[in-house]
């Protein structure tokens, strides 16, 4: 039987990565743990009801979506809808191409990640430079995040360094302030030279109209000034009924991402710049994509789409942490990413990615953190029906078939039969059996011995003394 | 509910839990045809062979007498996941009335007869481990409440408790190295601690961790917790509250 | 079909599905602000919580000359209508412009701008393109000095939602820009301002 691709990941992955990626997944474990819980007695309260916020929205959606739709325009934003990644870069292109630009700068957007934007504008010819300092190492090294607020809490600032040495952005420093410093100088140059910016919405209010980011950087804010376009890439799950609703949201999101009340910025953004600013864009665009989600949300896991990003689910999964984001194959990792990767890869994809929602022991450790209560371990449960169902072969390997035990489970006479029966292992030297399920026990772990039987004649004894 | 495991490993630890519910003035009813949960396919994502056993197991457990359960994990498995795989099942309904009479065996000391403190004395370090299953449950803090209260008993913690052990069902043979990993990691932060003993409410998780600690020549003492309530149980225990049962 | 039609369609199937569709919540509002933080939400809290976000909080125009001093500031971008207010305070030899000029964007070592609002619960000051003539003196300086009216102050953070202005670009802005990209070590001013100062008016 084939062994399991994140089991096998993890085995292979180098040492330095394995200790980044484990130090920053704990790190952001313990400061949420601290900060959440220090300002809010009843965090856990308000993590169920920005659950039922997001759900109620979830299944009102097509209201949703409309009025945010009307009162966007009624701010002076252009409203564009993209049912899939095809038609989301060719949207954004189309908006590039009406506005003549040539020059954009992005902030980080996971959902232009799905759509492989960064990929099909650069064949298209455009200059297009990430300004998150993670995201831009990303795009010098042709690298990927592999973490959804923590894009590269898989690299140490030796490699960073030379990714800036080999791109002509200094002699190989390894400081920290120093790599800031020069991303700082270099992207001050494109800001003002771009055209126009893209970004995505952490969320929209459907009440007000108004899309509202979150960064600690500036950068958003100096992609905004700099340009004349804005266009942002939003899921439509991204939605809030009210302006309201933001005031649980945003207390909940950056402690539970970083350990911050807020993040440093907080873009509540509603319309092109007013009228008698200088700097700023004179159109702002939202693209609403949908890229599958109306599938997710039809199925039996759409709890799935009321995820805020906030990255805490990966940071306490003991999984992500021995495996590091990359092994997940896919846009989003962790126990996000084993729900809602399998799912956005429709129905010819989800076998390939089958095996995401086994990589678990189901220890409900990401439900217990995440901020929108989103029932993960039962989505996983489910998701494991489905491969079951598909014979979904990455899902099966190395699960050892259930069909004879459930047949013993079902008879009580056999079943007891067997327990006194097996017996017999005591007398095996079983640890030298390589094979199988047993083999890949016994190649770390001792086996107890088998006592088969023994209660079920205490049971009896007992009852006849009681007699 | 002996469950499948103390029926094949741990006799012991389903023993003592009959011994304290007896001693606690409680009638205990051992249904000889009871089999398994039905937890190892379900989480496998077998869920027509785990509906076969979960069906056996309804059948057998039939009536309004609450089912005491010796394992964090099973109790989960016939009052949450059963439900789960029942969802579009005509036998839903008898599903949740089963699940809807079936603890844990701290939680229904604690929650069930409102019983909080403990007699007897124990001297030592006592790390507990919970298990991911009693998230959410009473579970607990009715360890914590019932080992605390006894008598020289010291509850340790150690660190990075919410990680969990890495045995997860047939996840412990389906993804060895991460299993290992995580487990090597538990007994690190156990150890550190220097404990007299770790227990736990779940002896599939101790299976794991003795398991792992065994093979590397690693000493960790671990027994189910109901067997330290069974040791330092004595007669006054029946004075103890049981007036709220 | 276009895609906004294909979209809807899919969304009406999709929820037409749920049995029970999940209700919108109360929501108290009160339990949403941390009292921990937010204290008696006045300028005292402000200014604790703004300092620990690594904000200079100026008392008065000697600090606002002593933070130009130590930075050897020599100039800077105000607006027309702060100039009376900020000039009195303003180190010798250091010039102020009106206008923020992009070719010299690095020349400029601060800008300042009005705030117009500061929520106390969070030390987060609130600016908005009313009150900002032009972003960019307000976002590429190193320094940015926010000055903010004494009774423009806002207790806590769900009070600022219920009272977000109406314009296109409201930014909440907490302390100087930071990132802990490099292995989560906190490196501040990174494309936003590393200074980030509060100047209160009375």
């Amino acid at each position: 039987m084939a062994s399991q691709i994140i089991d096998n990941y993890a085995a292979e992955l180098l040492e330095d990565v394995q200790q980044s990626v484990r130090s920053g997944s704990a790190a952001g474990t313990e400061k949420r743990f601290k900060v959440l819980f220090e300002d809010f007695p009843e965090a856990d309260r308000m993590r169920k009801l920005a659950g039922e916020v997001k759900q109620h929205t979830l299944d009102h959606l097509d209201e949703y979506l409309a009025q945010a739709e009307s009162a966007l325009e009624a701010n002076g934003a252009k409203v564009h809808y993209a049912w899939d990644d095809k038609a989301a870069c060719g949207k954004v292109e189309e908006i590039l191409q009406q506005s003549s630009a040539k020059t954009v700068t992005k902030s980080k957007s996971m959902v232009s990640e799905e759509v492989e934007l960064n990929d099909f504008l650069a064949q298209k010819g455009y200059d297009l430079v990430e300004t998150d300092l993670g995201e831009f190492i990303l795009q010098l090294d042709g690298d990927h995040p592999s973490h959804v607020v923590k894009p590269i809490i898989h690299k140490n600032r030796a490699e960073i360094a030379r990714t800036f040495e080999k791109h002509g952005l200094g002699e190989y420093n390894d400081e920290p302030e120093v790599i800031t410093r020069r991303a700082r100088s270099f992207m001050r140059k494109k800001y003002l030279a771009a055209e126009a910016t893209i970004t995505g919405a952490n969320f929209v209010s459907a009440e007000s109209g108004r899309i509202c980011i979150v960064t600690n950087e500036g950068n958003s804010r100096f992609g905004l000034a700099g340009s004349r376009v804005h266009i942002a890439l939003v899921g439509i799950e991204k939605i809030v009924p009210r302006d309201i609703d933001l005031s649980l949201m945003l207390n909940l999101l950056g402690r539970s991402a970083t350990g911050q009340a807020l993040t440093v910025y907080t873009e509540f953004i509603s319309g092109p710049k007013a009228a008698g600013a200088v700097s700023g864009p004179e159109e702002f665009h939202v693209v609403f994509v949908n890229n599958r989600r109306t599938e997710v949300l039809e199925s039996d896991c759409r709890e799935i789409l009321r995820c805020i990003r906030c990255g805490a689910c990966m940071n306490v999964c003991p999984i992500y942490r021995q495996a590091s984001g990359h092994a997940y194959r896919s846009v989003y990792p962790g126990p996000l990413g084993a729900v809602l990767s399998p799912l956005l890869a429709g129905a010819e994809g989800f076998p390939e990615l089958a095996d995401l929602p086994k990589a678990s022991s189901l220890c409900g450790a990401c439900n217990e953190v995440c901020p929108v209560d989103i029932p993960i371990p039962d989505l996983l449960l489910r998701l494991r029906d489905r491969g079951k169902k598909e014979h979904a072969a990455k899902a099966s390997a190395n699960t050892p078939p259930m069909g004879a035990w459930a047949w013993v489970a079902q008879s009580p006479a056999l079943w007891r039969t067997s327990l006194k029966s097996a017996n017999m292992l005591n007398l095996l030297p079983y640890e030298k059996i390589p094979f199988g399920p047993l083999g890949r026990w016994t190649k770390d772990r001792t086996l107890p011995p088998w006592r088969g039987g023994k209660f079920r004649a205490w049971a009896k004894n007992r009852k006849k003394e009681a007699k | 509910m002996a469950t499948c495991l103390c029926d094949a490993f741990f006799d012991e630890a389903a023993k003592a839990s009959v011994e304290v519910l007896e001693g606690l003035g409680i009638e205990v009813v051992i249904p000889e045809a009871q089999t398994c949960c039905g937890q190892p396919a379900f989480n496998g994502g077998d869920w027509e062979a785990s509906r076969a056993v979960v069906r056996h197991t309804l059948e057998v457990f039939s009536g309004e007498d609450p089912i005491i359960v010796p394992s964090g994990s099973c109790a989960a498995m016939v009052f949450h996941g059963a439900p789960l795989a029942f969802e579009k099942e005509k036998d839903r309904a008898l599903v949740d009335q089963v699940g809807g009479r079936t603890w844990e065996v701290f939680d229904f000391i604690f929650r069930g007869l409102g019983i909080s403190t403990w007699t007897g004395s124990w001297p030592g370090k006592v790390a507990v481990h919970s298990s991911c299953h009693t998230r959410g449950t009473g579970t607990p803090e009715a360890i914590r409440s019932l080992l605390g209260s006894i008598e020289g008993l010291d509850l340790v913690d150690f660190a990075e408790p919410e990680q969990c052990c890495g045995f997860g069902g047939t996840f412990s043979v389906s993804f060895p190295n991460i299993s290992r990993n995580m487990g090597n990691l538990k007994i690190d932060n156990i150890l550190a601690t220097q404990p007299d003993l770790l227990v736990s409410g779940d002896m599939s998780c101790l299976m794991h961790l003795r398991g792992l600690a065994e093979k590397s020549d690693r000493a960790l003492p671990a027994r189910h917790a109901i067997e330290l309530l069974r040791d330092t149980m004595d007669a006054s225990i029946l004075s103890h509250g049981l007036a709220n049962h | 079909m276009n895609d906004r039609d294909k979209i809807f369609t899919a969304l009406r199937a999709a929820v037409a599905k749920k049995e029970k569709p999940a209700d919108l919540p109360e929501l108290p509002l009160d339990d949403f602000i941390s009292r921990p933080r937010r204290g008696a939400g006045d300028w005292a809290d402000f200014r604790r919580n703004f300092e620990a976000a690594n904000g200079d909080f100026l008392a008065g125009g000697p600090d606002l000359r002593s933070l130009l001093e130590r930075e050897g500031a020599k100039l800077g971008y105000c607006p027309e209508d702060l100039r009376d207010i900020i000039s009195p305070h303003l180190p010798e030899g250091v010039e102020l412009r009106s206008e923020f000029n992009r070719d010299e964007i690095d020349e400029f070592a601060f800008g300042i701008t009005r705030a117009s609002h500061a929520i106390a619960e969070t030390g987060t000051l609130v600016l908005t393109d009313q009150e900002t003539p032009d972003r960019l003196g307000a976002l590429a300086p190193w320094i940015h000095v926010a000055v903010v009216g004494e009774g423009n102050l806002i207790p806590s953070v769900v009070q600022a939602i219920q009272m977000l202005p109406a314009d296109p670009n409201v930014i909440w802005a907490t302390g100087p820009s930071k990132t802990a990209d490099v292995e989560g070590i906190l490196i501040e001013g990174v494309h936003g301002p590393g200074i980030e100062a509060c100047f209160v008016l009375s």
